[in-house]
C-alpha cells in the first residue's frame, strides 16, 4: 500500500475541509486530511448561524449539504439538529440573542425563554460567565413578554484550585480526565438545580463528551441542561471539532497535523499534489483529486490571482483558464467575491469540493 | 500537561508571552517552565507556525532552580556522560543503580524518584560481519544514547533490517543529540554536543550518505538543525542545516522503499495483537505514521494505533521527585488506552516512551524494528510456511 497515495488530499480543516474530507470518505476512498491547528469550528460556539443565503438555485443543494453535514456530526456523536429556513434566537453569554439555524441539542434547551423555570448557573472565580449579568439582561426581555417565569442566577464554588481567574477550558479538561471533580460538579449542580425544570450554565461538559455523555448528565440532574457557549475557544466549538476530527480518524482518513502545505505540485493542468512543511525536508502527499480548504492566506498557494470557480469548483485564472484539471476550492478561498462567507455556505462549497473531487477521480470534464 | 495539570499556565503564556515580557525587561521566571514537556505539541496546533517550544526553551535556558534541582539536572543534561561512564563496568553500575539504599540517598540527595527503575547499561559487542556495501545507497545510523550505551545489539539488529531493505549500512560513534540539555535548560551543552555531532557527520553527509535515527528524539532534535542552536554559526549553522535535510526516520526511510515497491516482505505470517504508540517527537517530525503502516504489511498482525497523547515521561523529566506524579497523570490516558485494546505487547520507537509504558501498564513494549525484524522468515525459508508465534516476552513490572 503506498502511505502517501490518496484518492483525495484535502488541505484545511475548517468547517469546509472537514465537510470535503467528510464527502470524500463516504465514498470509501483513501482520503489525507493536512491541517495546522484547529480549524475555524474549532473557534465556533458550536452552533451555526442564520446567514444570508446564496442564490435561490443554490438552496436545494445547500439543503443537501447542510443534511450531510448534521448526518456527520450525528455519525460523530455531537449531532447538530434544526432548519436552515426557521433559524431561532439563542441567549448568548451576555444575555443577548443570536439567529441560530443548528445546534446541538443541549443548545436548543435554551431556546424559547419564558417557558420553564430556569437557573443560571456560575461558577466562583471563572473569567468571562456572568450569570447575574446574563439573567438581568434575559429577564428584561422576559418582563417586555410578560412571561410568568424569570431567570435567577446562582453561584456555585469548587474546591479544584484552578488559580483566578479559571477557564472553561481548565474546566473542561478537568471535566474530561478528573472522576473526582465531575463528581464534585455535578453534586454542586444537582443543588443549584433543585426545583428548577431548567438549568444554563457556561459550556463546561468536557471537550470530548458525546452526545450520550450528555444526556446521562441531564439524566443526573433530573433538568434540562444548556450549555452557553463563552467567547473563543469556546468548549462547545472544540468539543465539535474533536469528535468530528475523530469520526473521519476512525473512518479511514489520514490526518496530516500540524505543518502547512507549502505547494501545489502544478505541471500540465493538473495537480499531482502537495508538498508539505515538516522539519529537514517537506513530505510529498500524492492525491488523485486535492481539495484547497485553507482559506484566503493560503492563495498564493495557487501561483495566481483566481477569477473564481468553474460548477466543479475549480479554480479559474484572470485569464479565464481553469488552473488545474483535479484542483477543488472550498471555504472562504471558494467564495473570494462574496466577501466572509458564513458556515452554511463554507459547508455547500465543502461538500460540493468532496463530492467532485470524489467522483471525478481520473474523468475531468474540461 | 494542562490536560493532567489545569493549573499549568500552558504553552501560550510560558512561550509567547514570557519571551515578550523579558524583552521589555520584566522579571518572568517560573518554576512552571520545569514542567514543559518539550512535546513540540504546542508547535504543531499554532495555526500560524510560531515557534512556541523554541521560546519555553529560552524561558528554561534562563531558568533559575534550587541548588539540589540544579545538580540534578547537571546530570540529567549528560545522558552522553552518564552513559560513558556507567558502560566502563555496566555490571557495576547496573548493580548500584538498582540497589536500594542507593536509590534513597539518590532520593535524598537528589530528588530522583525511587519508584522508577533505570535503564540497563550494556557493552557494545560489536557485530560480527556486515553486508558488502556494493552500489547499495549508504546510510548511517544516529544511535543516540539509548542505542549507544543501553540497547547496543538493537543498534546492530537495525543495521540488518536496513540491509535487508537494500542499503548499506552502520552504526555511528556520535554524541548525544542535545535534547535532554535543552530539556534541562543546558543551553551551552546543547550547543557544544551540536557542535561536537556535525563535525562528526558533516564530512559523510557531504558525501552523500544518509543519516536514520531510529530514536525520535533525536531524529527530530537532528532535523530541526539541533534545535537550531547553531543557526548563528556561521561555520557550523549550513553544515547542522544540511544534515537536517539528509536526516531521516528509520521507518520513513523503509516506507519509503515499500512506497517504491523495494521493502522486503518476506514475512511470514505472525498471530499477534499490537498496541503502537506514536511518540510525540515522531509526530513533530511531519511523516504520517509510517511506522503503523509498516507493522500493518505483516499477515496475521492488527495493529491499533493507540492515539492517546503524550506518555508523560518526556526522558528524564519523569525520573524527577517531585514531577513523577505529574508524568504518571499524564501518561494515564494512554495507559487506559492500552488496557482497552488489551494487546499482547505493546511498540514504540522511543526508549524512554517504552520505560513509560512498561513502568504504567507492566506490559512489553519493544522498537518496531524489533517487530519487523522478527517476523521475517529465516533466510532460505520459502512463503506459505506455518504460521507462527513470534517468542511472547514476559511481562515485567
Amino acid at each position: 500500500m503506498q502511505s502517501k497515495s490518496f484518492d483525495v488530499v484535502v488541505v484545511g480543516s475548517g468547517i469546509a475541509g472537514l465537510t470535503a474530507a467528510a464527502a470524500a470518505a463516504r465514498q470509501s476512498l483513501r482520503v489525507a486530511l493536512i491541517s495546522t491547528g484547529p480549524g475555524s469550528i474549532a473557534l465556533g460556539a458550536g452552533w451555526l448561524k442564520a446567514e444570508p443565503m446564496g442564490p435561490a438555485a443554490e438552496a436545494a443543494e445547500l439543503s443537501e449539504a447542510l443534511a450531510f453535514f448534521c448526518e456527520t456530526s450525528r455519525l460523530a456523536g455531537c449531532p447538530l439538529m434544526g432548519d436552515i429556513d426557521r433559524p431561532r434566537p439563542m441567549p448568548n453569554y451576555l444575555g443577548s440573542f443570536e439567529s441560530v439555524a443548528f445546534a446541538p441539542q443541549r443548545l436548543w434547551n435554551a431556546g424559547g425563554d419564558g417557558m420553564a423555570s430556569t437557573v443560571i448557573v456560575g461558577i466562583r472565580g471563572l473569567s468571562i460567565f456572568d450569570e447575574n449579568f446574563m439573567a438581568e439582561r434575559l429577564n428584561e426581555r422576559v418582563r417586555v413578554a410578560g412571561s410568568p417565569y424569570a431567570y435567577k442566577a446562582r453561584q456555585i464554588a469548587l474546591s479544584h484550585d484552578f488559580g483566578t481567574p479559571s477557564t472553561v477550558l481548565q474546566i473542561g479538561l478537568c471535566f474530561d480526565r478528573d472522576p473526582a471533580f465531575r463528581a464534585e460538579l455535578m453534586a454542586a449542580l444537582r443543588t443549584a438545580a433543585s426545583g428548577f425544570e431548567r438549568i444554563l450554565l457556561p459550556g463546561i461538559l468536557g471537550l470530548h463528551s458525546s452526545e450520550w455523555m450528555l444526556a446521562q448528565v441531564e439524566a443526573e440532574l433530573g433538568c434540562s441542561v444548556c450549555e452557553i457557549p463563552t467567547l473563543p475557544p469556546s468548549i462547545l466549538g472544540l468539543r465539535l471539532f474533536h469528535r468530528l476530527q475523530s469520526y473521519l480518524h476512525s473512518n479511514g482518513v489520514e490526518l496530516f497535523a500540524g505543518f502547512p502545505a507549502q505547494r501545489l505540485l502544478l505541471r500540465d493542468g493538473m495537480c499531482a499534489g502537495v508538498e508539505v512543511t515538516a522539519p529537514g525536508h517537506p513530505m510529498t502527499l500524492r492525491g488523485e483529486s486535492v481539495v484547497l480548504a485553507t482559506g484566503r492566506r493560503s492563495a498564493p498557494l495557487l501561483n495566481e490571482p483566481i477569477a473564481g470557480c468553474d460548477a466543479h469548483m475549480r479554480p479559474i485564472s484572470s485569464a479565464g483558464d481553469l488552473l488545474a484539471q483535479n484542483l477543488f476550492l472550498a471555504g472562504t478561498l471558494a467564495h473570494s467575491g462574496l466577501g466572509h462567507p458564513g458556515d452554511t455556505m463554507r459547508i455547500l462549497s465543502g461538500y460540493r469540493a468532496g463530492t467532485f473531487a470524489a467522483t471525478t477521480r481520473g474523468a475531468y470534464a474540461s | 500537561m494542562l490536560g493532567a495539570n489545569p493549573e499549568y499556565p500552558g504553552p501560550k503564556r510560558l512561550g509567547p508571552e514570557l519571551e515578550r515580557l523579558r524583552r521589555e525587561g520584566v522579571p518572568t521566571d517560573t518554576d512552571w517552565l520545569e514542567y514543559c514537556l518539550g512535546c513540540h505539541r504546542c508547535d504543531l496546533a499554532c495555526p500560524h507556525q510560531v515557534g512556541v517550544s523554541e521560546m519555553i526553551a529560552h524561558a528554561k535556558a534562563r531558568h533559575r532552580k534550587t541548588l539540589i534541582r540544579a545538580l540534578r539536572d547537571w546530570w540529567f543534561a549528560r545522558p552522553g556522560l552518564i552513559g560513558k561512564l556507567s558502560t566502563i563496568l555496566p555490571a557495576l553500575s547496573n548493580f548500584g543503580l538498582a540497589m536500594k539504599p542507593a536509590r534513597l540517598v539518590m532520593s535524598i540527595f537528589m530528588r530522583i524518584t525511587p519508584l522508577r527503575s533505570f535503564p540497563k547499561y550494556k557493552w557494545d559487542k560489536g557485530r560480527k560481519s556486515a553486508a558488502a556495501a556494493g552500489d547499495r545507497p549508504r546510510v548511517l545510523l544516529f544511535p543516540g544514547c539509548s542505542i549507544r550505551y543501553n540497547e547496543p545489539d538493537l543498534g546492530h539488529k537495525i543495521v540488518e533490517l536496513l540491509e535487508r531493505n537494500g542499503f548499506s549500512a552502520e552504526v555511528a560513534a556520535t554524541e548525544c543529540c542535545g535534547v535532554p540539555a535543552t530539556a534541562n535548560g543546558q543551553s551551552g551543552v546543547a550547543r557544544s554536543l551540536a557542535r561536537a555531532n556535525v563535525k562528526l557527520l558533516s564530512a559523510q553527509v557531504e558525501a552523500g550518505v544518509r543519516i536514520v535515527t531510529a530514536c525520535s528524539s533525536c531524529g527530530h532534535r537532528i532535523k530541526t538543525a539541533f534545535g537550531g542552536v547553531l543557526d548563528e554559526d556561521q561555520a557550523l549553522g549550513p553544515k547542522a542545516r544540511k544534515i537536517a535535510e539528509s536526516t531521516f526516520d528509520l521507518a520513513e526511510l523503509l516506507m519509503e522503499q515499500s512506497d517504491a515497491g523495494k521493502l522486503d516482505t518476506g514475512f511470514q505470517t505472525t498471530n499477534l495483537r499490537l498496541a503502537y504508540h506514536a511518540p510525540c517527537h515522531q509526530k513533530s517530525q511531519g511523516i504520517g505514521r509510517p511506522w503503523f503502516h509498516l507493522l500493518r504489511q505483516i499477515p496475521g498482525v492488527t495493529v491499533e494505533d493507540l492515539d492517546a497523547g503524550c506518555c508523560g515521561i518526556s526522558g528524564t523529566f519523569g525520573f524527577k521527585q517531585e514531577k513523577y506524579g505529574a508524568s504518571m497523570a499524564v501518561g494515564k490516558p494512554l495507559f487506559d488506552g492500552i488496557r482497552a485494546a488489551a494487546p499482547e505487547f505493546v511498540t514504540t520507537e522511543c526508549a524512554t516512551c517504552q520505560m513509560q509504558i512498561e513502568h504504567g501498564t507492566a506490559l512489553k513494549t519493544i522498537h518496531p524494528a524489533e517487530v519487523l525484524l522478527r517476523a521475517y522468515r529465516p533466510a532460505g525459508q520459502e512463503a506459505g510456511s506455518d504460521s507462527v508465534r513470534q517468542n511472547e516476552p514476559a511481562p515485567v513490572g
